[in-house]
């Protein structure tokens, strides 16, 4: 009696999950399908399920648009400020996790709030500045800007990730005499690396992502894929087929980490509020 | 316990990250405080001049800031109990035994919207909700349901935000909800379910209580979020039609990026940081305890 | 020593002959030569005329050594783009302006007067001839207080585009004079079974002020402003103009405040709508069969008139030389404007979808069968009215608003009336601040 009401309840669970998945997937299936639509194809009304593909879109915007200049523009940018923040931040991480000293709560505080700050907030102020230093249209203004939330997930994670190494280690190098730089480099740094690698791969999705600092700073020769996609929006032509193919090639390689990090993406999210 | 550290090695292992914060966020901060204190324009860079806080005064009393706020506030109370109630049901689901191979794929498949370009979401929400060519509307049609006009009517328009935001941050509410989870003991749990079928009991009585941090973690950064939306609505409506999604972020950019009025938009983020910076310490207070 | 006289005399012959030749000798090879491998900076849109110019930059830069670098934008970005590149002091070298966009790059100083150059011999082709372009577009795109920066590039007129196939179908043999008669007649015969007769763009950005707002108003005797800048958006005319407006709406697909160009030109050429009133460059879209399902059905008219006339749609984008850019790249920027708005090139410019200024392009009778657009337009530009949107520095603050309440009007948030009155007084507290009316700037738009 027990069995088929069970198994009823499995194939209910079955179904829900399935019902979720495809929820989650369907948008990038139909993403991925209209990037290889014509514009005619694109166009039809009802839209079609099925119909023969062409690679043209993406052969268009990736050499004739520049939305290959553009991503690799995205790379440089995402790359170079992830590792800026994780030189910067593993340091001030482990004084954060070892070191006792006053003000440390409000120096927290200070960090976690910077998660909370609209990049509208800066963008302006940011983008004057900029063009009195010359950093307009540069990867440095936004390598530099990214800062603002790749350092602090950096900070938090690897705080959380340095507390967790046990305080043994490095008493007894101290005991040694060993320096706290050369304990943090030789004993914690390494112990703390899949910290690192989590908080570079998230930094790296914030700041592949990011669209407005881009948008405002960066018009032209350092204009990132998320800036490059949103310049197809002209409203005398809607070119479907090549916003879509656009917006998978932005889309796949911050899909593919955001994989490979899956485990780790929620702690990473919620800045270690959630273990 | 802890060895005394001298001051300088400190200052060595935060000097740079904290040097590297001020930099980059306090000093364009300031800077900003400075611009909204000022009548100026990009294009009318000749008439600026210095007006105290005349900015600050139009802003707090201009109702289109405030209904860009509403609407803010509307989108968060709307959207985030959807998404806290569908994102417990999903964990719970994830949480229970059996199905392993299933879950994980699921669990897989929960990462991907979250993790989306929010400016892609905004394009493809563009692209699948359009009245005629949109994905959307052919399966509404399926079932019977006319056409929407997702874009062109103010309430739909705002429905239409709504729906992707739920898309993209349902699956990160059910992951933290499931962390959450997790953290009850097993033996807890399994105790509970001997004593009783009800599912909702088990919840109310024995999982609630280790779902409050996770809870608290979804609002805290729902809020900041939300108070942050842009490139979605930016890339799928560009605030319109008329001002039907214009949230708060999306009017800053506009007013100061489309009318050149940096003085105007520099008053308005610092008001909309200030809320921010308030709405966050409350949070952070209740919840963010643990340090130290 | 008499030898060595006479030789000099006839160099001095030689080169007062050279100079006074020299009109004639002008080349765009010779004038180039001290700039070759100047690289002239520019933003462009993604439109037929951008793309004719796109396809005829090869020639120029094998002609000239310059170096023509195009940054295609959609055109809501353009006017951000440019503003922040000539406030940053970027490397913009040559400005694109929307007509309406005039007054405000010429207040802020970004613009060389076109004059500087006319006026030097050495870039000035003596094949200028300003007087050719159609004075109304010359002075509505490219000057401002009587001064001309800019030569009109990629020009449009508002134009009735109608489907001849569902007019006829409908009993009609020719397309509305007036929009009464659309209102009356046309409008009700041609709703029907899923079909629309009319479609008018009105999305919040500049189309809802271009295309919508101002279309309605000028043709019914309104206006943005009166004689003293205050809102003529109140007079009985102007309200009349927006009412008929609103009333029309009953014959245009629903949700039409979210439709711009894109949608409206699409609807046209997906059949489901008779007439719509468009810019002239949409006319190589509807008429080409790859992406107009009616290519043969396509005729086009002048707008109907209003009863203070026609006043069709008025707009366009000139080229000028951007005053940030040194002096080879404003040199090297000229060069390219005037070759490219050229008589000579007006032709080639026209035949690959761009829409040129030039009367002489116009001036063969035969061409009006292969571009059925030509004789509407022509007829159009004799009848514009220059200031169909104020071109003053404030255009951009004021577009804002239009765009904002002329939305919630045709949405019915507010009445025409009340919409009205609110653009209004924000309008005048603009214009208020800028210095209108305290004498500080002379009343141009």
């Amino acid at each position: 009696m027990a069995a088929p009401v069970q198994r009823r309840a499995l194939w209910a669970e079955g179904l829900l999950l399935v019902a979720i998945c495809a929820f989650c997937i369907f948008p990038f299936y139909w993403m991925v399908t209209t990037s290889l639509k014509t514009q005619v194809v694109a166009l039809e009304s009802p839209p079609v399920w099925v119909f023969t593909p062409t690679l043209a879109n993406y052969w268009e915007v990736l050499f004739e648009d520049k939305v290959g200049v553009s991503l690799i523009n995205s790379i440089i940018v995402a790359v170079c400020t992830t590792t800026l923040a994780v030189v910067l931040g593993t340091p001030a991480a482990y004084a954060l996790a070892r070191f006792e000293f006053r003000g440390k709560q409000d120096l927290w505080f200070w960090f976690i709030t910077n998660r909370f700050v609209s990049p509208v907030v800066l963008a302006f102020p940011v983008f004057l500045i900029s063009r009195e230093l010359g950093l307009r249209d540069t990867h440095l203004a936004l390598i530099l800007m990214y800062l603002t939330f790749t350092l602090p997930i950096v900070i938090w994670i690897c705080t959380d990730q340095f507390r967790s190494i046990p305080r043994e280690l490095d008493e007894a190098a101290l005991l040694e005499g060993a320096s706290q730089w050369r304990i943090f480099r030789s004993i914690c740094l390494p112990l703390a690396m899949p910290g690192v690698a989590v908080s570079s791969i998230l930094s790296f999705i914030f700041s592949w992502n990011e669209l407005l600092f881009a948008y405002i700073l960066a018009p032209k020769a350092a204009k990132t894929a998320p800036a490059m996609a949103v310049t197809f929006m002209e409203g005398y032509d809607v070119p479907y087929g090549k916003i879509m193919a656009t917006s998978t090639l932005i889309v796949i390689p911050v899909l593919i980490f955001a994989l490979i990090a899956s485990k780790h993406l929620v702690r990473g999210l919620t800045m270690g509020a959630v273990k | 316990m802890t060895a005394h550290v001298r001051r300088k090695t400190i200052l060595a292992f935060l000097g740079p990250a904290v040097a590297a914060l001020v930099l980059v966020g306090i000093a364009p901060l300031l800077y900003a405080v400075w611009k909204s204190l000022h009548n100026f324009n990009l294009t009318k860079q000749a008439q600026t001049k210095f007006v105290g806080l005349e900015n600050y005064a139009a802003v707090l009393t201009d109702p289109v800031f405030w209904q860009a706020m509403g609407r803010t506030a509307t989108l968060f109370f709307i959207s985030v109990p959807i998404q806290i109630a569908l994102g417990l049901l999903i964990a719970i689901v994830l949480h229970r035994p059996g199905l392993t191979v299933f879950k994980t794929l699921t669990r897989l498949s929960l990462v991907l919207p979250m993790a989306t370009t929010y400016a892609v979401v905004g394009l493809l929400a563009q692209v699948m909700l359009n009245q005629k060519y949109g994905v959307i509307n052919q399966m509404l049609g399926w079932v019977g349901i006319d056409p929407v006009n997702f874009i062109g009517d103010p309430t739909n328009a705002f429905i239409g935000v709504i729906i992707w935001d739920i898309w993209q941050w349902t699956p990160f509410v059910a992951l933290v909800l499931l962390a959450g989870l997790s953290t009850v003991p097993p033996e807890i749990e399994e105790a509970a379910q001997l004593e009783t079928k009800s599912q909702w009991l088990v919840l109310r009585y024995v999982q609630l209580p280790f779902l409050i941090p996770s809870l608290v973690a979804v609002l805290i950064l729902r809020t900041a979020d939300t108070l942050k939306l842009f490139d979605m609505p930016f890339t799928m409506t560009r605030g319109g039609p008329g001002s039907a999604t214009e949230f708060i972020a999306v009017l800053i950019e506009r007013v100061g990026n489309r009318q050149f009025d940096i003085g105007m938009a520099s008053a308005q983020a610092i008001i909309m940081l200030a809320l921010t910076i308030f709405l966050a310490r409350l949070y952070i207070r209740f919840f963010y305890r643990e340090v130290n | 020593m008499k030898l060595k006289m006479h030789v000099s005399a006839l160099a001095l012959t030689a080169s007062a002959l050279a100079f006074g030749t020299q009109a004639n000798a002008w080349s765009l090879e010779e004038a180039a030569k001290p700039y070759a491998g100047t690289e002239i900076e520019v933003l462009f849109l993604d439109r037929p005329g951008y793309n004719a110019a796109i396809k005829m930059l090869p020639e120029f830069e094998a002609a000239t050594g310059i170096k023509v670098n195009y940054t295609t934008v959609p055109y809501e970005n353009a006017l951000g783009e440019q503003v922040r590149d000539f406030a940053a002091g970027g490397d913009l070298d040559v400005a694109l302006i929307d007509l309406v966009w005039i007054g405000n790059f010429a207040e802020n100083g970004w613009l060389v007067p076109s004059e500087t150059f006319i006026n030097n011999a050495e870039l000035a082709d003596p094949e200028l001839d300003m007087a050719d372009f159609f004075p109304l577009v010359l002075d509505a795109f490219g000057s401002w207080n009587g001064v001309n920066y800019g030569l009109p590039f990629d020009n449009y007129s508002g134009l009735l585009f109608y489907n001849r196939c569902m007019l006829e179908a409908a009993g009609f043999d020719k397309p509305p004079a007036t929009w009464q008669e659309v209102m009356d007649t046309y409008g009700p015969a041609l709703t029907k079974d899923g079909k629309y007769a009319y479609a008018l763009q009105s999305k919040r950005n500049e189309t809802q002020s271009a295309d919508s707002f101002a279309r309605f108003l000028w043709p019914f005797g309104g206006s943005f402003l009166n004689a003293e800048f205050k809102s003529n958006l109140n007079s009985p005319e102007s309200q009349a103009g927006l009412q008929f407006r609103q009333d029309l709406m009953k014959f245009m697909p629903e949700g039409i405040v979210a439709y711009d160009h894109a949608e409206t030109v699409n609807a046209f050429a997906q059949g489901d709508v008779a007439m719509i009133t468009e810019w002239s460059a949409f006319y190589s879209t509807v008429v080409s069969p790859e992406t107009s399902k009616v290519a043969d059905c396509v005729e086009i008219a002048p707008e109907p008139t209003g009863p203070a006339g026609r006043k069709p749609a008025l707009g366009g984008f000139s080229l000028a030389v951007a005053a940030q850019a040194d002096e080879a790249e404003q040199a090297a920027g000229w060069l390219f404007i005037q070759w490219v708005t050229s008589k000579a090139k007006a032709g080639q410019y026209l035949e690959m979808g761009g829409v040129p200024a030039r009367q002489s392009a116009y001036a063969d009778p035969a061409l009006a069968e292969t571009y059925k657009f030509i004789p509407a337009l022509v007829e159009s530009w004799k009848e514009g009215v220059p200031e169909f949107r104020p071109r003053f520095a404030e255009w951009p603050a004021i577009t804002e608003i239009v765009q904002e309440w002329g939305t919630k009007m045709m949405l019915g948030e507010v009445s025409i009336d009340e919409g009205a009155k609110t653009i209004g007084e924000k309008m005048e507290a603009v214009l208020a601040e800028a210095g209108y009316y305290d004498g500080k700037k002379p009343l141009a738009q």
